[in-house]
């Protein structure tokens, strides 16, 4: 049920900061990217909502979607199939000389009518590429509180290194906060500063009306980024809060941050600081137990469901259906679904996608700073 | 619409052989293999056989068995018309009865079976370990023209007196059954896996409730009445990895006989056979430098800093640092403290074993056996449990349990 005066609804940009990493989106996008064993990243932002009991959900796609289609599905794994609300993938709606949206406020501005019919009375609105067990309870708590007109969460942190390099690129933004008392006074834009920052996690929540009515006007006025050009320009006009996160957070912000933020949940202190509070839902694949067979030697590695390892493994992440073969040798890998490691082989810093063969007897080594990609369905 | 066939699990049996294993669970609801439970090879048997409609006879401690059913999409179960459903004893205008014998459970649920207007009815039962294509079964059964076949195992004849026997013909019609017999005229064991004609069956159900001497029992009536009758019985031989896991020890066996697919037949990797189950969710496991894990299966969920050999981890197990795990079946949500060594033995869910604490030991000439822990029991630091044991109660710290 709806209750009227708190419930919220959620709209996700599953495409926000493709860019940073194009090599994993050449097949998918930033929300289906796989981390951290089993899961996708778009998992931490639906099941944290799930369990807030936001359970009508508008998935805003935009482009190279159906990797999340099939993830998602009905949405049922997330317990997001209800009559009232569930989840709702919204494709862009291109015509003949109509381009498709590339900010937040194309994308909003293309469901105005769909949040004009919805009865929530606050809408979330988050990226995908931040991995976190959060809550929003907590933060639109903190918004009814406060009598914000617009709540942003942020975590005290340094800029990420594959962020500062979107200063050069110019393709894409990310924001600093200025905060008094509670206030966001300043919003910068790929903010080159070392050190601590107050780093937006781009997650904001306001009101349902609210949100349409910004979004009408900015959208008339042919603005397209709800940051840069909806909310820094009325930094006076709106009451517009902080609300700082405390718990764990990875963000994928390029090749070599994915690497290191799956490399990390091998340390138990992260993988509890991230797992420890709600369950984090996925799509489910049956797969059988993992089978060390004889021969295995395994030594600091996380492995999920469906593997068969008879090589050695050391330090590396083994997604679902994974096969390392006898004699192979793996270490600072991360082997995503279905890989198979052929007898002999040997690799090192490698980031293989779905469906990679390593052929036997084959040696392959990237660099601890330079971890090697490997695309989906080659056989090296 | 009228279903083909739809098939009634047997799903009632206390399973009083697995002692501590079933003091609050019904023996189809027993963990098995890792992240399975024993009613998840019938279930995704039928879906993979083509057999959408499933009703599951229970009784006994239904609980957690009905919560782990649930609407049965697990199994993709969760059908407009048909699916699962379980099938409870229930209150009737003329009085009600506990479910008295398999028999008397299916006669009671005559008005579900009507319901899809069935031409064959396939009685499964919620104790075994097998991977079995009913469509095939099925198959055969109309070639015959049957009106009742049971599917059988050759079993070496010095065993054959355990089982109850079908005898048959060149045709393999049968001409005689034998429960349990001291001289065995065949080596054919009944599976206890039925497919009737629905006004066979319907017609035989009537007739046996109708005698007060009957045990209402399949195997005791229902089959020597078909015999008495002269119907068209056949046997149906079935080849593939068959098990009773109704005692401590095969129940060991057959976890233990999932480590070594290549030589006992049951490969639980078989992309086209697949083997659902309701999953845990959790993350992948975790296995730390230092540990060691030797031919053993792990679950999502798992953390393994210390020895497992040739054991098998349900989700959720934790093994701390110079723990020993071996031979074991250590069923979800289990912590096995420090220094503990856990040997030879079936330990069910959530279980604490004490730091130091010994568990079982490996079989010698003059001791063998499966030791067994219950449910939500704690074995306190330096305890014993010797390998006999079947612990259904706290042990304290530095007791003894024999």
């Amino acid at each position: 049920m709806v209750n009227s005066n708190t419930s919220a609804l959620g709209i996700v940009f599953p495409n926000s900061y493709d860019v940073l990493v194009p090599d994993l989106v050449n097949v998918r996008l930033m929300a289906s990217i796989p981390f951290a064993s089993r899961y996708r990243l778009i998992d931490f932002i639906l099941s944290s909502m799930a369990h807030c009991d936001i359970d009508n959900i508008a998935v805003m796609v935009n482009n190279n979607y159906h990797s999340l289609m099939d993830h998602l599905g009905s949405g049922r794994e997330w317990d997001l199939v209800r009559k009232n609300g569930g989840l709702h993938i919204f494709p862009p709606f291109v015509e003949k000389g109509v381009k498709p949206y590339t900010g937040r406020v194309g994308a909003v501005a293309s469901i105005l009518g769909f949040l004009r019919n919805q009865k929530e009375k606050y809408v979330v609105l988050t990226d995908t590429n931040i991995v976190v067990n959060f809550d929003f309870n907590a933060l639109i708590e903190a918004h009814i509180e406060s009598g914000a007109d617009v709540t942003m969460a942020y975590n005290e942190q340094e800029i990420p290194a594959g962020m500062m390099k979107i200063e050069e690129s110019g393709l894409t933004y990310y924001y600093t906060l200025g905060i008094e008392d509670g206030r966001v006074s300043q919003i910068y834009v790929n903010s080159q500063k070392t050190g601590i920052q107050n780093l937006s996690m781009n997650m904001f929540v306001l009101e349902r009306e609210k949100l349409i009515e910004m979004i009408n006007t900015a959208s008339v006025r042919g603005q397209i980024y709800f940051e840069r050009d909806v909310l820094m320009p009325q930094l006076n006009k709106l009451n517009i809060r902080a609300y700082k996160y405390d718990g764990y957070v990875a963000r994928i912000c390029d090749m070599k941050s994915y690497f290191d933020e799956n490399m990390k949940l091998l340390d138990d202190h992260n993988l509890d600081a991230l797992f420890s509070g709600k369950q984090i839902y996925t799509k489910i694949r049956d797969d059988n137990p993992t089978r060390y067979i004889e021969g295995a030697k395994v030594q600091n590695v996380m492995v999920a469901d469906g593997c068969v390892i008879e090589g050695e493994v050391e330090d590396s992440i083994l997604f679902r259906g994974v096969k390392v073969a006898k004699g192979a040798k793996v270490k600072n890998c991360i082997l995503m679904q279905d890989t198979v490691i052929e007898a002999g082989a040997d690799v090192e810093y490698l980031v293989m996608d779905k469906n990679v063969t390593v052929s036997a007897g084959k040696s392959m080594r990237g660099t601890d700073t330079f971890p090697v990609y490997i695309g989906k369905h080659q056989t090296v | 619409m009228a279903k083909e066939m739809i098939a009634m699990l047997l799903a009632g049996g206390q399973g009083s052989r697995l002692y501590a294993l079933t003091e609050k669970l019904a023996k189809p609801a027993v963990p098995f293999g890792g992240k399975y439970r024993i009613i998840d090879f019938p279930l995704s048997n039928c879906v993979n056989s083509g057999i959408d409609t499933v009703g599951i006879l229970t009784q006994y401690q239904p609980l957690v068995l009905n919560e782990y059913i649930g609407n049965g999409q697990p199994w993709d179960l969760d059908r407009l018309y048909g699916g699962v459903h379980v099938l409870p004893p229930y209150q009737k205008a003329s009085g009600s009865d506990w479910y008295k014998g398999t028999a008397n459970a299916i006669y009671q649920n005559i008005s579900f079976i009507e319901r899809y207007d069935p031409e064959y009815v396939i009685i499964l039962s919620g104790d075994q370990i097998c991977k079995q294509d009913y469509s095939d079964f099925l198959k055969f059964h109309k070639e015959k023209n049957a009106e009742f076949s049971v599917a059988v195992m050759e079993v070496p004849w010095e065993e054959a007196s355990r089982f109850g026997l079908m005898v048959a013909d060149g045709d393999d019609r049968i001409t005689e059954f034998q429960e349990k017999p001291k001289n065995p005229k065949s080596n054919l064991a009944s599976m206890g896996i039925y497919i009737f004609n629905w006004d066979i069956l319907k017609k035989y159900l009537e007739e046996d409730e109708a005698d007060p001497n009957s045990e209402n029992d399949f195997g005791n009536n229902i089959i020597p009445n078909l015999l008495r009758d002269n119907r068209r019985m056949y046997a149906y031989h079935f080849d593939g990895y068959w098990k009773d896991v109704g005692t401590i020890s095969s129940l060991w066996e057959a976890n233990m006989e999932i480590l070594d697919p290549e030589h006992s037949g049951i490969n639980l990797f078989d992309e086209d056979w697949k083997i659902y189950s309701r999953n845990s969710g959790m993350t992948g496991h975790k296995i730390s430098a230092g540990a060691l894990v030797e031919n053993s299966m792990i679950t999502d969920g798992c953390r393994v800093k210390g020895e497992v050999k040739h054991s098998i981890l349900f989700a959720g197990v934790r093994v701390e640092e110079g723990a020993v795990v071996e031979d074991a079946v250590v069923m979800g949500g289990t912590v096995i403290k420090s220094g503990a060594v856990v040997k030879h033995c079936i330990v069910a869910e959530n279980v604490t074993v004490g730091e130091n604490a010994v568990v079982g030991a490996m079989p010698t000439e003059e001791e063998k056996g499966v030791a067994t822990i219950g449910e939500g029991v704690t074995i306190g630091d330096n305890a014993k449990v010797g390998p006999k044991a079947m612990v259904r109660k706290n042990v304290e710290g530095g007791g003894e349990e024999w």
